[in-house]
């Protein structure tokens, strides 16, 4: 791979080991997957940042890349935590567990990133068309390179980190343009209506596609919760980082179609739902919502009242929250919850009391038993809330 | 007996030692406890043993990204293997190998490799050597 000059100066650790490291990692991927340069970027996202989900394993390399001065380079977000330090629901859990992932946003922050704590970074900061970015987070990724149009890799934690320190990303994979064909025909013959139909789509995608990239045409709405559904979905149960729709855009290299009716999508359904149970909560919010959807939320909410037995979060960024005002207040008069910095993927979901939840979030009721051992079912936001408010 | 396998050199740096070697991909976040270097992934063929100080062979890491970090606190805490030897080296273990500074070598057959074996791994020129009694 060929370097500048400044950039093997980095490597040679002329400025300090923080920036060494990133150098090697950065050169190391490229020469194995045959970049040829290094290009700058716009931005970084990085996950692991959930104690729940990580625990202790990035806390001694964040410390040792903060004693040596690293500092990013480029605006940088990160992935959600485990807990709302604001909300007082998660005052429940031990201090120990309080404590440690205090520690771990506090080094990302002395590193210089934003603890923006979400994974949907795209609504806090707009992003150019055609940018490159080295971005973790799966959902993010897809939507980052389907609906923004901005090119980045499906990065892991640590890639996405050594991005941010260098400001600049290998030139390989769906950094170059050859890389960016759809080589999948996806015929959707099924009737998808909302957002939860979306994601099942996308979960039965994810499964047949493993890391192809589809043009999807048919019955298609471009709303855009329903594509960060399915994208979301197809990056969960498969390796997916971008699709087309409809458009012929990318479509010269087809080898292969897929035609998918209402059958498939009810086989999805039910694969995604373990539990007949009462749910002991609802959550809408992963991916986090939009400002859009916290509108819906709060315009079904309006003047009514949940369960008392049901909790209900509704998940989004603190920026989104913070511009919600009147929206939370309705949402929270109902007896719901509207959390940041965390979702129900990523929290301690048993010792917060919860067992069976219902979701709208085709990802969540995938990974919710695989990743907290609770009982999940997969329903559209209208239902998720009508479970909320009906009376037994 | 002593058998040259042909490699890609990943991170340099020579080691040598005795092999433990699996034949399943090993995912280090969840898969092997970082406080005591001890495979804890349950249905994994290595489960139980410790990692510490062997030249660990296995196919290829799997799982979360984070994994890499693992690798990095057992290099800390003294318990990381000597050198890895993978099929086909992905990003989670590369990274790791990096940043905790563990020689690594990929494209080799390790079927040939047994544990047990004595084995020399070259992580700068892509070569392991393994010694058989």
């Amino acid at each position: 791979m060929y370097l500048s000059r400044e950039e093997e100066r980095i490597y040679n650790g002329d400025f300090g080991w923080a920036y060494e490291i990133s150098m090697k990692i950065l050169v190391k991927l490229g020469d194995l997957y045959g970049a040829e340069r290094l290009i700058p970027i716009e931005s970084a996202h990085v996950s692991g940042v959930s104690y729940k989900t990580i625990g202790n394993a990035p806390i001694e390399f964040l410390e040792a890349l903060v004693a040596s001065n690293g500092r990013v380079k480029v605006d940088s977000t990160i992935n959600p935590s485990s807990i709302d330090f604001e909300d007082p629901s998660f005052n429940l859990l031990p201090g120990e567990l309080i404590e440690k992932q205090k520690r771990i946003i506090d080094l990302y922050s002395a590193l210089g990133i934003e603890p923006t704590l979400t994974c949907t970074p795209y609504y806090i900061r707009q992003i150019r068309t055609g940018s490159h970015v080295s971005w973790a987070e799966s959902s993010a990724v897809i939507y980052a390179n389907s609906i923004l149009g901005a090119w980045t890799n499906r990065e892991g934690g640590p890639s996405a980190l050594a991005s941010a320190l260098i400001g600049k990303t290998p030139d390989y994979g769906l950094h170059r343009p050859e890389n960016r064909r759809a080589s999948v025909l996806v015929k959707v013959e099924a009737d998808i209506l909302s957002e939860s139909d979306y994601g099942s789509l996308g979960i039965y995608l994810g499964k047949v596609l493993g890391d192809s990239i589809p043009v999807i045409q048919g019955k298609i709405v471009r709303e855009e919760c329903f594509l960060k559904q399915m994208g979301a979905a197809m990056a969960t149960s498969g390796m997916v980082s971008m699709f087309y729709l409809n458009g012929l855009d990318g479509v010269s290299q087809i080898e292969e179609k897929i035609t998918v009716d209402n059958r498939d999508i009810r086989r999805s359904y039910e694969e995604l739902s373990s539990a007949f149970e009462k749910p002991d909560l609802i959550f809408i919010g992963c991916p986090h919502c939009s400002l859009e959807e916290i509108k819906s939320i709060s315009s079904l909410l309006y003047g009514r009242r949940i369960k008392e037995d049901i909790k209900l979060w509704v998940c989004t960024p603190r920026f989104i929250r913070s511009r919600a005002y009147d929206c939370v207040k309705v949402i929270e008069a109902s007896g719901g919850r509207v959390i940041s910095d965390t979702c129900a993927v990523v929290t301690w979901l048993r010792e917060l009391g919860v067992e069976t939840l219902v979701t709208n979030s085709a990802k969540t009721a995938y990974y919710a038993p695989l990743m907290s051992n609770v009982k999940a079912i997969l329903l559209p936001l209208k239902k998720c809330i009508e479970v909320a408010l009906r009376e037994v | 007996m002593e058998m040259i396998l042909k490699g890609r050199p990943i991170v340099p740096g020579a080691a040598s030692g005795t092999a433990l070697v699996s034949t399943k991909p090993l995912s280090f976040l969840g898969g092997v406890d970082p406080k005591t270097g001890i495979i804890i992934e349950r249905d994994h063929d290595l489960y139980g043993r410790s990692i510490k100080g062997f030249i660990l062979c296995f196919p290829h890491g799997h799982g979360s990204t984070v994994g890499s970090y693992v690798l990095y606190s057992l290099a800390k805490n003294g318990l990381a293997p000597k050198a890895i030897v993978n099929m086909l080296s992905d990003p989670v273990v590369v990274v790791g190998a990096i940043i905790a500074n563990i020689p690594m070598v990929d494209k080799i057959d390790i079927t040939q490799i047994k544990t047990g074996d004595v084995v020399e791994v070259n992580g700068s020129l892509g070569i392991v050597k393994v010694f058989r009694r």
